[in-house]
């Protein structure tokens, strides 16, 4: 696979599009026409060709622009990038996952050398090429999990494993729906994790956070969660609300097709070996109402989703302003046909 | 579950009791990196029967060329440790699990204090070189009964020097628990593995000493005890197995065909937690897991160790 | 506040009891509502251990130090400042044992200070006994500019950073010992609610 890297903007004049090929790879997650909220996880084994699961990190056209997102929303906050001191080996275990995944995935774009504890690194869509000492922080320019974190697509939070929970004590956080890694770092499971309306009863929490603590090395699991964002903006953060929260008084019947994005997360989960941490990676896919109607089967189904959500998640995600709008929109597409179970896109 | 294939590279009689087994992987690749204190699962063939027994890896965490653990030979047990002594060679394949940790080092101490009985050494072994990579401040507390029980204690010595400190009983030696809990550090974490009156000991002393139960860390594995036959029922599958006296539920399933989830086989995770339906007899819990209300309510089980004395168990499976 | 909802962040404090498992003893309270409580445990079953009370009376009022001279068996500091009393426990960690209890009551900023103290002695706020009095003031942190605003007594505080007015929401973090405040007129510049006081 050869990949040309586009060079587009997720902010300001947005420029961010998805191609053809991108949109039908697009990780639709709606395999029915009732939503339900749900922790099930699946093995993250090897997807079909050219799926976003193809990989163990997915490398795709968006590559260069977000990684130099990343980098300016980093710049303008440092604050989204934190770190517990006890962590060291946590970030260790990431660098060296993430080298090793797309180094063997990608071997076109990124190669690793190993001699002994001296690597090379290089990294060739970001035109970066370092060797260093596997173990020892002085040899690199920053923290191991920032330099990696700068140069894979999404955000990274590494959990430390204690007191029979889940500790959130690092993170590198840019592209996040709605919540604060400067506030949150170093929270326990359960008080990261606010309640969400219709679950709480459940003990949907308690039942993820058992089966995520007792994950095994070699043995990574993923799904996928979802919301809307107004705009192609992966800098969704509560620091910069200010900012993007009154784009949503901005959708109007004749931008909906454009501004309105579907906001897909790739979460993946892996045991780290040295530190016995897990890495929490969300990897973010937006696609606006007019790419994802350009298969009609999505388009009744987000439709139909859209338009039966219980209530207390559209506030819960922050998706009432423009919810009748957007559901109106998609309508034009809906002729209430039965078009099964699945969310492939024809 | 997904499993290595490996080979045993060398075997090494360490005291009359304890073998020392080096793995190597049958594929040629590197052993996964571990956490200090992790185990693995060992399925081993006795007979047309598998048993499945957890021994801590006791490496150096970032030595992947081989996996390396200690068997205590165990006469009175169901047979594990005998045929590890006596029927395994160097060159025999076997499957292991990936390391799996449930005695993890608390990496926010401010000190660590190790205490070892006996064979309860082994965890400590892989933990120790993770806390000097890591410049830790800590101790290890080594307690066994006589000198030729003291099974590393010389190649530790070398490694770490005074900070182990051994306890030989034939010699005099004794560990005063309360002593030693009682002029910690605040922030200290305990940690203990060895004989189960050592363990339990270790706990009520920290607990009196009103050291929160956060920092108290203990491993240990119950062996499956063995018991009177009975049969399960499996409401999902429908299916209907028998247990017979030398074998736990759990082997009972396995040997069925049953794809059952597991980690430590020892009582102490928790992951292969079955619910109970219903039974005409009654549950004998021996893990470490389910507290005494769970237990006495009757709803769970831990078939890793559990049994029950009954005709029919009936669980969700 | 919506029924049978609860931000689990939001922490829970109850009245001090003594652990009779210990090695020793640490209290810590403020003000006189502080100094009442310290008094109330007092009246407990005295534990066998050696206790230390540390007692802040910065912001004035009724003064408990005369009667806790009768109570307190082996060691009182009284201080009259806040920077002086954490100087003072402080002073205390450094040769304290594994074992130590810690017990506190005062103001939510109290105990928070407190407890970032502690952390760096390996104690978790978790192991600390802490009650609320005196007042429900709350610190907030300002999600945009970073900076804590102390001693918020109403649903919409003005940041003492950036003075955007902030939504004091209820999710609190222990590391920063303040709830999430949130520009509260981001997606409608200038509506702002009703402005009440409800942290008395």
């Amino acid at each position: 696979m050869s990949l040309a890297f586009k060079k587009e903007t997720f902010r300001d004049d947005y420029t961010y599009k998805n191609s053809v090929e991108a949109i039908k790879r697009f990780p639709f997650p709606f395999p029915e026409d009732t939503y339900m909220y749900s922790v099930n996880m699946e093995p993250h084994t090897k997807g079909p060709k050219g799926a976003v699961t193809e990989h163990t990190f997915d490398i795709d056209e968006h590559y260069v622009s977000e990684c130099l997102d990343k980098a300016k929303t980093l710049e303008l906050d440092p604050g989204r990038y934190a770190v517990l001191p006890h962590m060291m080996d946590a970030q260790w275990d990431f660098l060296e996952l993430t080298m090793e995944s797309l180094s063997t995935d990608y071997p076109h774009l990124f190669t690793l050398k190993k001699d002994g504890k001296n690597w090379t690194w290089e990294n060739k869509p970001l035109s970066i090429k370092k060797s260093f000492v596997f173990g020892d922080v002085s040899t690199l320019d920053m923290d191991p999990f920032e330099y990696m974190s700068r140069q894979v697509q999404g955000d990274f939070v590494l959990l430390d494993q204690r007191n029979d929970t889940l500790y959130a004590d690092a993170g590198f956080i840019t592209s996040q729906a709605d919540w604060s890694l400067n506030f949150d770092v170093g929270m326990a499971w359960h008080e990261w994790h606010g309640p969400v309306p219709q679950v709480t009863k459940l003990g949907v929490m308690d039942r993820a956070l058992k089966y995520l603590m007792s994950m095994q090395l070699g043995a990574p699991v993923r799904r996928l969660n979802w919301t809307m964002t107004i705009n192609p903006r992966l800098d969704t953060s509560p620091e910069n609300y200010p900012l993007w929260g009154g784009d949503r008084n901005t959708v109007t019947p004749e931008n909906v097709g454009k501004k309105v994005h579907l906001r897909v997360e790739l979460q993946t989960l892996f045991r780290l070996p040295r530190s016995n941490g897990l890495l929490f990676s969300i990897r973010c896919y937006l696609i606006n109402m007019e790419e994802l109607s350009t298969f009609p089967r999505w388009a009744k189904r987000f439709h139909r989703v859209f338009r039966d959500l219980h209530s207390d998640l559209a506030e819960y995600k922050g998706l009432v302003k423009f919810r009748e709008m957007t559901v109106q929109w998609l309508s034009k597409f809906d002729d209430g046909a039965d078009i099964g179970v699945g969310t492939h896109p024809e | 579950m997904s499993h290595i294939n490996v080979k045993v590279a060398a075997i090494e009689q360490v005291t009359d009791l304890i073998k020392h087994f080096t793995f190597v992987r049958e594929d040629g690749q590197p052993f996964p990196v571990f956490s200090g204190g992790s185990h693995v699962v060992v399925s081993m063939n006795i007979n047309g029967r598998i048993q499945r027994n957890a021994y801590s890896l006791m490496g150096n965490p970032e030595e992947t060329e081989a996996y390396h653990i200690s068997v205590r030979r165990q006469e009175k047990s169901r047979g594990g440790s005998v045929h590890m002594h006596d029927a395994l060679k160097v060159g025999d394949s076997l499957q292991i699990t990936f390391p799996v940790n449930l005695f993890a080092l608390e990496k926010r101490a401010r000190k660590h204090l190790l205490i070892a009985g006996g064979i309860g050494i082994t965890p400590f072994m892989s933990q120790i070189a993770d806390l000097e990579r890591n410049k830790a401040n800590y101790e290890l507390h080594y307690a066994y009964r006589a000198p030729e029980h003291g099974a590393f204690s010389k190649e530790i010595k070398a490694n770490i020097g005074n900070k182990l400190i051994t306890y030989v009983e034939s010699e005099g030696g004794v560990l005063n628990l309360r002593n030693l809990l009682s002029k910690q550090p605040l922030g200290t974490h305990v940690y203990v593995c060895g004989p189960g009156p050592m363990v339990v000991a270790m706990i009520e002393t920290a607990r009196t000493l009103g050291w929160p139960e956060n920092h108290i860390h203990s491993e240990q594995f119950t062996a499956p005890p063995s018991g009177e036959s009975f049969k399960i029922k499996l409401t999902k599958s429908a299916l209907e197995i028998v247990v017979p006296p030398e074998m736990s539920m759990l082997e009972a399933m396995e040997a069925a065909g049953v794809d059952a989830p597991y980690l430590c086989r020892g009582g102490a995770c928790g992951r292969c937690e079955l619910e109970v339906v219903c039974t005409d007899g009654n549950l004998l819990h021996h893990d470490h897991y389910l507290s005494e209300a769970e237990k006495a309510a009757g709803k769970k089980i831990m078939p890793c160790v559990s049994r029950a004395k009954c005709d029919l168990l009936e669980v969700v499976l | 506040m919506e029924r049978g909802y609860w931000i689990r962040s939001k922490p829970v404090y109850s009245a001090l009891v003594w652990q009779q498992q210990a090695n020793a003893h640490l209290v810590l309270v403020e003000g006189s509502a502080g100094g009442l409580a310290a008094m109330k445990l007092f009246q407990q079953m005295l534990p066998q251990q050696s206790i230390t009370v540390i007692y802040e009376t910065e912001a004035g009022g009724a003064d408990y130090t005369a009667a806790l001279k009768k109570v307190v068996p082996d060691d009182l500091q009284v201080f009259n400042s806040h920077d002086a009393a954490m100087k003072a426990l402080e002073a205390h960690l450094p040769e304290a044992l594994m074992g130590l209890r810690i017990y506190v009551a005062g103001s939510e900023k109290f105990m928070w200070d407190i407890a970032q103290i502690v952390l760096h002695y390996g104690v978790d706020d978790a192991d600390i006994a802490k009650e609320l009095t005196g007042t429900l003031a709350r610190s907030v942190y300002c999600v945009h500019c970073k900076a804590i605003t102390h001693n918020a007594h109403t649903n919409i505080q003005a940041c003492s950073g950036c003075g955007k007015k902030l939504f004091v929401r209820d999710h609190f973090s222990r590391r920063l010992g303040a709830y999430m405040g949130l520009m509260v007129d981001a997606e409608d510049p200038g509506q702002i609610p009703e402005i009440e006081e409800i942290y008395p």
